[in-house]
């Protein structure tokens, strides 16, 4: 056992309850993967883990969104069925086709909360002009895909038209339906945390 | 899902950072040797490993039934032609190699998520990642792994209230938006609570670990990582 006896070292007050809403938004992006909506435009379904990689960078910044979504992949590398499907394992960041998608979470967090709060620190992101709030998110929705289809590429060999017919096409008009969504969570009063 | 299930068998009595290896150097070798031969080699790996962990090679490819129109729309996409011939079968060769490596890669990740428990990769990633971010991310992986099946149980009461009341005739983006709104208040009410109860308990970066102990089984799984590794750099 690694007991460590020379001191308690304890977790700041702030950190603390950083660490427990990057966990909690975490578990909630998991959760997302598990919520599907009929895709008025497409036959894919539309599952909410991409509104939940907006709302990370939006909600909880450039750090904190991006250390969440570090966790999430942890979690799910770990064993904790909160990819999609269901799936789990180190395996689906290492060769699964949709690696590309995974790796992508934490940086869209990060760009989409860094142009938001414009910069590292945190501001209201009530405050933010919806413009801002959009051009972030289409920024975030380049990221996933850009990273998306290039997992597909190194993953099955596929060329770039393919992998954007295969991982693109049939899912970005439904990123619309997200973004829009996120614009309206962001305005409403509904939400209690700030 | 794919998830731990308590058994008796030889990968449930390894030590997690034995068979982190072994799929590490797994992947290293199917991405070294994408051959017909290469594959066939490492097919027979998989199935050993798979049945180390009393999982079936059929119950196995159920879990990562989602992922099957990706695996193979890879080959088809590729046979097809914009004219004539329309199909050259030869051109889906490569993406048809490339899917079974994958689909063997996740076969080998099924047998590792079967035999270990969340605390033990928990301990692991704890213990092989030095630091703060090693603390971090053990935290996050336990409570992630606390609170994902009481998120899920939000979201799911959520839907059925909101079907109750004919929500779901509601148009799309109304009904993410709503869903979404649930969830996010259920989860920052839980992360208050869950940090006050931690300030509570002395939340501290350097916390009495797991115990995790290497076995004599353990050498077998270093023999069949080291071959494996091996064999990935020749």
């Amino acid at each position: 056992m690694a007991t460590s006896t020379d001191g308690v070292e304890l977790v700041g007050d702030e950190t603390a309850k950083n660490i427990a809403r990057a966990a909690l938004f975490a578990a909630l992006m998991g959760a997302f993967g598990f919520v599907s909506f009929p895709n008025p435009v497409s036959p894919a379904p539309v599952t909410l883990q991409v509104l939940g990689v907006f709302l990370a960078g939006i909600m909880l910044g450039p750090v904190w969104g991006a250390a969440s979504m570090v966790l999430y992949l942890a979690a799910g590398a770990a064993g904790v069925p909160v990819f999609a499907g269901g799936g789990a394992g180190f395996g689906s960041l290492l060769a699964d086709p949709t690696l590309g998608y995974l790796w992508s979470y934490p940086v869209a967090a990060a760009l989409i909360g860094a142009v938001v709060h414009r910069g590292v620190s945190l501001r209201d992101y009530r405050a933010a002009s919806t413009p801002l709030l959009v051009g972030a998110m289409v920024a975030g929705t380049v990221v996933i895909y850009a990273f998306g289809m290039a997992g597909l590429m190194l993953t099955l060999g596929y060329g770039i038209a393919e992998a954007f017919a295969v991982g693109a096409a049939a899912f970005l008009p439904a990123e619309a339906l997200k973004i829009a969504a996120a614009v309206g969570i962001v305005r409403s009063d509904a939400v209690a945390a700030a | 899902m794919l998830s731990y299930a308590p058994d008796e068998s030889l990968a449930h009595r390894l030590d997690p950072r034995t068979k982190l290896l072994v799929q590490f150097a797994f992947v290293a070798a199917a991405f070294a040797h994408e051959t017909p031969q290469g594959l066939l080699a490492l097919s027979a790996v998989a199935a050993v490993l798979l049945a180390s962990a009393g999982l079936s090679p059929l119950s196995a490819l159920r879990e990562f039934r989602y992922l099957l129109p990706f695996l193979l729309a890879g080959p088809l996409v590729s046979a097809l032609t914009l004219g004539p011939p329309w199909v050259v079968v030869a051109d889906a060769r490569e993406p048809a190699l490339a899917s079974y490596r994958a689909l063997l890669v996740l076969f080998v990740t099924a047998a590792y998520v079967r035999s270990t428990p969340v605390r033990d990769t928990r301990a692991a990633i704890q213990r092989t990642v030095p630091g703060k971010l090693g603390q971090f991310l053990g935290m996050g992986i336990s409570l992630v792994f606390r609170f994902f099946p009481l998120l899920l149980a939000d979201l799911r009461r959520t839907r059925e209230a909101m079907a109750a009341r004919l929500g779901d005739e509601r148009p799309v983006t109304e009904r993410i938006q709503r869903t979404a709104i649930a969830g996010l208040n259920r989860a920052f009410g839980r992360a208050d609570r869950l940090s006050l109860a931690l300030r509570a308990r002395c939340f501290a970066w350097n916390p009495t670990l797991p115990a995790l102990r290497f076995g004599r089984l353990d050498w077998l799984g270093f023999a069949v990582a080291a071959v494996l590794a091996l064999w990935s750099v020749l």
